[in-house]
């Protein structure tokens, strides 16, 4: 059976959804599904707003329904091709569409990236056609995205042309290029960002952390053992001093362990409980379309 | 913090009320010459491997040669002070051990594949300056590239291994070629006919795992697993990613530059019997008298100082404080 | 996963949590007396508003890094809210966004919300910004925008990671109110360290009821709770059976000596992972 023509496990690798790369049979499916999403988009934008809104909610509870249904139903063992009852076709069903629902959720979250581009270019087009404060970071700003897309363009051109298997370190302009921008800058404007976090901590914690209460000490103490327990130098001294005494129990690295079994995962647990439960309620609330806050309001 | 109030402060409240620029440059100092005095002194600092850094050295060290592994490497370099020694001593390990992996991302995070890529080139110059065998892009592991959707891909993988899977990588002198011909991928069927399945992350990406994958139970050696997902976590995702460890949804978990350290310190000296706390007979020959104590190291001397330094400054202030409270009647 | 492979009951209590969820939706509706507790963080929104109005600078809003999901529109809920009050004092805001489909979903919010007011002629499209996908690059763009921009009070809500402690501190570099809850256990630390004010765990999600008081959604917090202490019971079950197993012994069928209980043969774990049952069945 070959259901909304996916494919099956025995049926050839493309059918309806895909298509052999580079092939004018992909090119014409591409065209024709881009077509489609176009003309979907403005029917929907001259729908009258009472038929959007039911439509929306339909939408959403289609594609919830298909994640749930793929996650509760009941699995059909691969082995079994012949003579499946109801359930397990349907198993069958929703384990290939779930490659292609797989597919539309990646095409679409990479052509959302779009939306946001269109974004930046608005927000700082207007910053420097209107000459306003710090213009000049704007120009900054568009003059490394042309860079970036040029250079990582193509070079991933000339990589795909290239017959040797070593790309990452082959010379070239393109890859010398894309090489100082990415690992030269990028990457490098990356990390130092995120190394800020060393000097937001130590700030954060040097005005923050003082033992004000029962509760505040309880917790400096805690932080102060868990702290030390990362330092292996401190460890190896601690331990070898505490030696067996009280059963070994002593040894900041069984400390630490009781801290880290006994008090944070419990407790990390109870929170993700009440996460689990409210995300569970706020899912349940969008999937039936009840939720009248902002986006219903 | 810095105030113009030309009142004279006390001690006290000069303790508490260090300016932001001095507190950073003392780091700056301390970190900096911390760093030098590793690299110019090549130090080796005791380590003591937790339980989650031995269980997870015990599955790779376990699994039969020629496997498959496969690593989702969701980080950047940003990261690279804890991920990258993790990542780093996952691809010695791996190599040293002749097992096979393909390498993707599946957190949308277009600069992952690219920097995975740069660190396996960076191991093979080291590997071939040592006179080893240079670990052969197509034959002896792929770059499955990006996969921009994590949660539909993994579902997609579970369901069906071979259709999730629709990505090209090079073989030696040939055109981009459909992975599934790679040897590193032409015996996989199913998600179960992975080796291991390991996450490298800096983020929550393990929770979309252990929500969306499951493996049957398998035994590698003496090493018998529940599950073949194990995790290598920054610092920060250790005590949520530890809750999935104590509750065996994962195998193993390496947490931070500390756990980076711990896998170096077991391909140097293995675990020997009674050492692990989940397999206690269990025998773990290391990688004596090779090259294993490398990036986690480096930094370790840096972990130490400025965590002394972070202690050392709460210390200063709740001094300070309670030397000014003293002062002025406890109403500071 | 799959419940043949997990077990019945995780499946049942699943649907229980539903049920319970979806039963005080219903009984709440039509009622508006259920109690909440107060939360000192959305207590402060109003403050917050009110100090950037006296001081003229703009109140910036930001979602989390994630996904278009649960987290990024239940912050945005919340945004709604902000905006709403701010838009009612003229007070400008700022929306800084590091996913393009949170970003689309913001910008319907925002105008629908200016739209309803009235204030139709307030709404900068710009205001609602999409600054980067790359968390450090969007995370120094935002800093950037705190800094030039000098916001007076700054609402970090949603899925943060590294970047919450870059934004914290730098807003409290300038002295800004910061209200702040992030649904990751891991960042809330950090947050609390910098902020003044934060929502801790579920609070994030009872904010919308709190602030609305919409009967759907004070009664899916009562549904809530009784999830919660569905758990509870749950976790106190567990405890008992375990206690009455912890000193049953009984005889190794290998080395025919007395034992304790493995971990795999008591009762709860067996429940939770039928298929222990099954490779024995398979053996």
């Amino acid at each position: 059976m070959n259901w909304l023509f996916l494919a099956q496990a025995e049926t050839p690798e493309y059918n309806f959804w895909n298509g052999a790369p580079g092939s004018p049979a992909l090119l014409t499916k591409v065209v024709i599904a881009l077509l489609v999403g176009i003309g979907i988009m403005i029917a929907l934008m001259f729908a009258p707003t009472r038929l959007r809104r039911p439509l929306v909610a339909l939408a959403t509870f289609v594609a919830g329904g298909f994640w749930m249904a793929s996650t509760f139903w009941p699995t059909a063992p691969d082995a079994v091709t012949e003579g499946r009852n109801a359930s397990e076709k349907v198993a069958i069903f929703l384990k290939d569409v779930t490659s292609v629902v797989a597919d539309f959720s990646n095409v679409l979250t990479a052509f959302l990236l779009g939306l946001g581009i269109y974004s930046i270019v608005s927000v700082h087009g207007k910053r420097i056609l209107k000459r306003q404060q710090d213009w000049s970071f704007s120009v900054v700003l568009f003059a490394s995205i042309v860079l970036m897309a040029i250079f990582g363009y193509a070079d991933w051109m000339d990589e795909q042309n290239r017959t040797a298997a070593v790309t990452a370190l082959s010379p070239g302009f393109w890859n010398r290029g894309r090489d100082l921008l990415f690992d030269g800058m990028l990457q490098n404007m990356d990390a130092a960002m995120f190394s800020l976090i060393a000097f937001f901590i130590l700030s954060a914690a040097y005005r923050a952390f003082r033992i004000r209460s029962v509760e505040s000490t309880i917790l400096l103490s805690t932080a102060l053992i868990v702290m030390l327990s990362l330092m292996g130098v401190v460890v190896s001294a601690w331990d070898g001093l505490a030696g067996d005494f009280a059963g070994g129990n002593l040894k900041l690295s069984e400390i630490s362990k009781f801290i880290n079994s006994n008090l944070q995962t419990p407790g990390i647990q109870a929170v993700k409980f009440g996460l689990g439960i409210a995300t569970l309620a706020m899912a349940m609330r969008i999937w039936l379309s009840l939720e009248r806050g902002g986006l219903n309001s | 913090m810095a105030t113009n109030d030309p009142t004279p402060r006390s001690f006290g409240q000069r303790l508490q009320s260090l300016s932001r620029q001095t507190v950073y440059l003392i780091l700056i100092i301390v970190v900096s010459a911390s760093v030098l005095i590793s690299k110019f002194m090549g130090l080796t600092l005791p380590n003591k491997p937790g339980a989650g850094s031995q269980d997870f050295f015990a599955a790779i060290m376990a699994i039969p040669e020629g496997s498959t592994v496969f690593i989702q490497s969701d980080v950047t370099n940003s990261t690279r002070g804890e991920s990258a020694g993790q990542f780093e001593a996952l691809l010695r390990i791996l190599m040293r051990r002749n097992i096979k992996f393909a390498v993707f991302c599946a957190s949308g995070e277009p600069q992952a594949p690219q920097v995975a890529i740069d660190v396996i080139a960076r191991i093979n110059a080291q590997r071939i300056a040592n006179g080893e065998r240079a670990y052969e892009r197509w034959n002896d592991w792929v770059s499955l590239g990006l996969f921009p959707d994590g949660r539909a891909t993994a579902k997609a993988m579970m369901a069906n291994l071979r259709t999730a899977i629709d990505k090209k990588d090079t073989p030696p002198g040939k055109p981009p070629t459909d992975v599934w011909q790679s040897p590193v991928m032409e015996k996989l069927k199913v998600i179960d006919d992975i080796g291991l399945y390991i996450l490298v992350t800096a983020s929550k990406t393990s929770d979309i795992l252990v929500e969306r994958l499951k493996f049957a139970p398998v035994t590698y050696g003496d090493v018998p697993l529940r599950t073949k997902l194990g995790c290598m976590v920054t610092g920060v995702m250790g005590p949520e990613t530890n809750n999935y460890y104590r509750s065996s949804q994962i195998f193993g978990v390496v947490i931070g530059l500390n756990g980076a350290v711990e896998i170096e310190h077991l391909m140097e000296n293995g675990i020997k019997p009674g050492q692990s706390e989940t397999y206690r007979s269990l025998s773990i020959e290391g990688f004596k008298g090779m090259q294993n104590y490398a990036r986690g190291m480096a930094y370790y001397l840096a972990l130490h100082t400025a965590m002394g330094l972070l202690i050392v400054l709460v210390i200063m202030g709740n001094v300070g404080m309670w030397l000014t409270r003293r002062q002025t009647g406890g109403g500071a | 996963m799959q419940w043949k492979d997990t077990g019945w009951i995780q499946m049942v209590f699943l649907l229980g949590m539903i049920f319970m969820i979806l039963l005080n939706i219903k009984r709440a509706k039509g009622t508006k007396e259920l109690y909440i507790r107060r939360i000192a963080g959305l207590n402060a929104i109003d403050e917050a508003i009110g100090r950037s109005t006296e001081m003229g600078k703009p109140v910036l809003m930001v979602p989390g890094i994630g996904d278009l999901n649960a987290i990024s529109i239940q912050a945005l809920n919340i945004f709604a809210y902000v905006t709403r009050t701010a838009a009612r004092f003229a007070n400008p805001i700022r929306i800084c966004i590091a996913n393009p489909a949170v970003y689309t979903v913001a910008q319907e919010i925002i105008s629908d919300v200016y739209q309803k007011e009235g204030l139709g002629d307030r709404y900068d499209p710009d205001s609602v910004r999409f600054v980067s996908d790359r968390q450090f690059a969007f995370a120094a763009g935002v800093s950037g925008i705190i800094h030039r921009e000098q916001t007076a009070a700054t609402f970090f809500l949603g899925e943060f990671f590294a970047e919450s402690l870059i934004f914290a501190e730098t807003a409290n570099s300038i002295g800004a109110i910061q209200v702040a809850s992030s649904t990751e256990t891991t960042q809330t630390p950090f947050f609390i360290a910098a902020c003044d004010y934060v929502l801790i765990g579920d609070e994030f999600y009872a904010a919308s009821a709190y602030l609305s008081r919409e009967p759907v959604l004070v009664g899916s917090l009562v549904g809530q709770d009784w999830c919660k202490i569905a758990v509870i019971g749950l976790i106190i079950g567990g405890f008992i059976t375990n206690s009455i197993e912890q000193p049953k012994m009984l005889k190794d069928e290998e080395s025919g000596k007395m034992r304790y209980l493995k971990r795999e043969e008591r009762l709860i774990y067996r429940i939770f992972h039928p298929e222990v049952d099954q490779e024995k069945e398979a053996k």
